[in-house]
């Protein structure tokens, strides 16, 4: 294995840690698959590029606007349609029909600037990188982006278990997600919990777009596109379980990546375009096997068994 | 406005209208009646049209000697003008190629919906979901590499097998068939919806947990559904692309093919599926008057007109989602029996009975 290619499968996977845990996290919540989570990502894709590009400001300011604009983008997703939804008692299939629905919005959304950054701004706003900001600038002899996006991605993953296990709105959030009519007996404002976790899941969300151009080329269609392999890393992870999401994010992440790798310097390059499949393939063993997840396995009584 | 500009316009209209009318009312079995969120929906109509583009035109190559390995897309101009000019002079082939590409697209549009929801079928209808939109992009990216499939992004030319009529009845022709296709959809589906399998799929979709216990393999029922509903959206693929004589992966994308499918169901009234064909007619009339009149707009503002479509879709969705969620049609009651009809029944059970007691 090549040190560029192992680089690229860790910020990758970094990237991706972010996306599934926020698609997790609002998938305990409200019970649905939230299918505009990629183009959570995606516009703040192109406010990173609004950002280096149209501001000239270094693009890693676009990290804290896209913690902030990802969040708002959720935030207005769950607050405006699918909270009306959920107290008409809509079933899942429509509030994913919902999440669709907002998807194209926003895909709208973002064709709209990128056709206006290129026709009246001259920007460059399709098949665009930024690895001048990501490579460009080194820390400790080292690409930045590599040391940024997992040292992030770490420290977005303790934070959010800090805040989980050891604040009490995270515990109140937790029983909120367990049991929402008890919670809500006992006093805690489930509807309250539950935006704060789109919030949160849309800005885990804003971040790992924000890092995104830094490292890969990025078009108008890459939030559709990295919509399996952020499905695929919760549902191998185990879509009930946020921990579940840290494990399945990094571990797709990395197969991802390192597998097309060792194909295309094995078989040739012309595999590449073919990357997708990995993740499909995975989620479907999972789905297959485990549908619950790795997380959802029930490891000590499966060795229990083997001994 | 010229009269000839009127009739191409209605005439590609009307062909659009019972092209997306035979993939809204498969949708709509499968999620009308049957409550399956088919989010693959591109999977099925690409997958009829990688199909023609792929074998059927191949199988036309093979039968009149022409190369049908690499050489098919390699020399494809060649080659299919070679069998446009055997087709043209020959209806009876013409036929047999239609009907042959017709019903071996849907076959294969039956085995890719066996094989792309079997990961997934047994759980949740949410992941069902995710694989089959998963599957639907996966099928994109082949398409769209993988060359000696259908040329890759560049595409491949099909045969052509409405030649032999004659160029300006050629959109009359295709309109027919389409036309007759999309009634011949739409009875089958009534039949179906009003025979006890379409009682049991209602069933499976107010609670699986009740049909399950009724003796009703919930399972292959679903799995049963998905076939077909594939089945008759990929014939839907296959006439587009025996219209415009071309396969092309970019023709298929999610918006056109999953999305709007969906809106046409959702607005037109799911588990109707004259809704289904109301929601049809009225968005893609909406749609083809956007692209005719684009000109118009893009001189105002500094963007694809296009992308307005989406977001304009995108919150007409929403809005019925909200205020009118049993769409324009909504579904009616399962039809019974006419009362005369239970009584003639009635009438012939009831001495049966008597003479048994």
């Amino acid at each position: 294995m090549s040190i560029p290619l192992l680089r690229d499968a860790i910020v990758f996977a970094s990237i991706l840690t972010m996306l599934s845990t926020g698609l997790t996290l609002t998938y305990m919540t409200t019970k649905v698959p939230n299918f505009a989570h990629g183009n959570f990502a995606a516009i703040n894709i192109y406010f990173t590029l609004i950002i280096a590009k149209f501001l000239n400001i270094n693009p890693y300011v676009g990290v804290i606007t896209g913690f902030f604009l990802g969040g708002a983008t959720s935030l207005l997703l769950y607050l405006l349609i699918l909270k009306p939804l959920l107290d008409r008692e809509a079933s899942y299939i429509i509030l994913m029909i919902a999440t669709i629905a907002y998807d194209m919005m926003l895909i709208s959304v973002i064709n709209i600037i990128a056709d206006y950054l290129s026709r009246v701004h001259k920007i460059t706003s399709r098949l665009f990188q930024l690895r001048e900001w990501g490579y460009g600038i080194e820390i400790f002899g080292q690409p930045s982006i590599f040391i940024v996006a997992p040292l992030l991605a770490a420290l977005l993953v303790i934070s959010l278990y800090l805040f989980l296990n050891k604040t009490k709105f995270g515990i109140a959030m937790r029983a909120a997600i367990d049991n929402p009519s008890l919670a809500e007996a006992i006093g805690i404002n489930v509807n309250l919990t539950y935006a704060v976790s789109w919030f949160i899941s849309g800005g885990l969300a804003g971040i790992g777009g924000a890092l995104a151009p830094l490292q890969m080329t990025c078009n108008t269609d890459t939030g559709t596109r990295l919509l399996i392999s952020i499905f695929a890393a919760s549902i191998v992870g185990g879509l009930t379980n946020i921990y579940g999401a840290f494990l399945g994010g990094f571990l797709i992440g990395l197969a991802e990546v390192l597998g097309t790798g060792y194909l295309a310097i094995n078989f040739g390059s012309w595999v590449v375009p073919y990357r997708p499949i990995i993740p499909l393939t995975l989620m479907a063993l999972t789905l297959l096997f485990a549908p619950r997840g790795l997380t959802g396995i029930n490891w000590a009584k499966l060795f229990r068994r083997g001994s | 406005m010229e009269l000839s500009v009127i009739y191409i316009f209605l005439t590609n209209l009307a062909i659009l209208i019972g092209l997306f009318a035979i993939i809204s009312l498969s949708l709509n079995l499968e999620y009308g009646y049957a409550g399956i969120p088919n989010f693959g929906k591109l999977l099925a109509v690409a997958g009829g049209a990688y199909f023609v583009g792929a074998l059927s035109g191949r199988a036309l190559a093979i039968a009149y000697g022409q190369p049908a390995g690499l050489g098919y897309i390699e020399r494809n101009i060649e080659v299919v003008g070679f069998l446009n000019g055997v087709l043209s002079s020959s209806p009876l082939h013409s036929i047999v190629f239609l009907i042959m590409s017709i019903v071996g697209a849907a076959f294969f549009g039956g085995l890719l919906g066996y094989v792309s929801s079997y990961p997934a079928i047994r759980l949740r209808g949410d992941y069902l979901a995710i694989t089959l939109l998963a599957m639907g992009e996966i099928l994109w990216v082949i398409g769209d590499n993988w060359q000696p499939l259908i040329g890759g992004s560049m595409g491949v030319r099909i045969p052509d097998p409405f030649r032999w009529v004659g160029g300006q009845y050629r959109p009359l022709a295709i309109l027919l068939t389409v036309l007759i296709t999309a009634a011949i959809v739409f009875i089958y589906l009534e039949y179906l919806g009003r025979a006890p399998l379409g009682r049991v799929l209602k069933a499976i979709r107010e609670n699986e947990l009740s049909a399950g216990v009724h003796g009703k393999d919930v399972v292959r029922l679903r799995t049963k559904t998905l076939i077909v509903g594939f089945a008759i959206a990929a014939i839907s693929g296959a006439l587009n692309s025996l219209w415009t004589v071309s396969v092309s992966p970019k023709d298929f994308e999610r918006v056109r093919h999953t999305f709007m499918p969906w809106v046409m169901v959702m607005i037109g009234g799911a588990g109707n599926n004259l809704g289904a064909v109301i929601g049809a007619m009225i968005f893609v009339t909406l749609r083809e008057l956007i692209v005719f009149y684009k000109h118009f707009f893009e001189a105002i503002v500094p963007f694809d007109v296009i992308w307005l479509e989406y977001l304009f879709l995108g919150l007409a969705l929403i809005i019925v989602l909200m205020y009118r969620p049993e769409g324009l049609l909504p579904e009616k009651p399962t039809k019974t029996l006419s009362a005369k009809k239970l009584k003639a029944i009635a009438s012939r059970v009831e001495p049966a009975k008597e003479k048994a007691t």
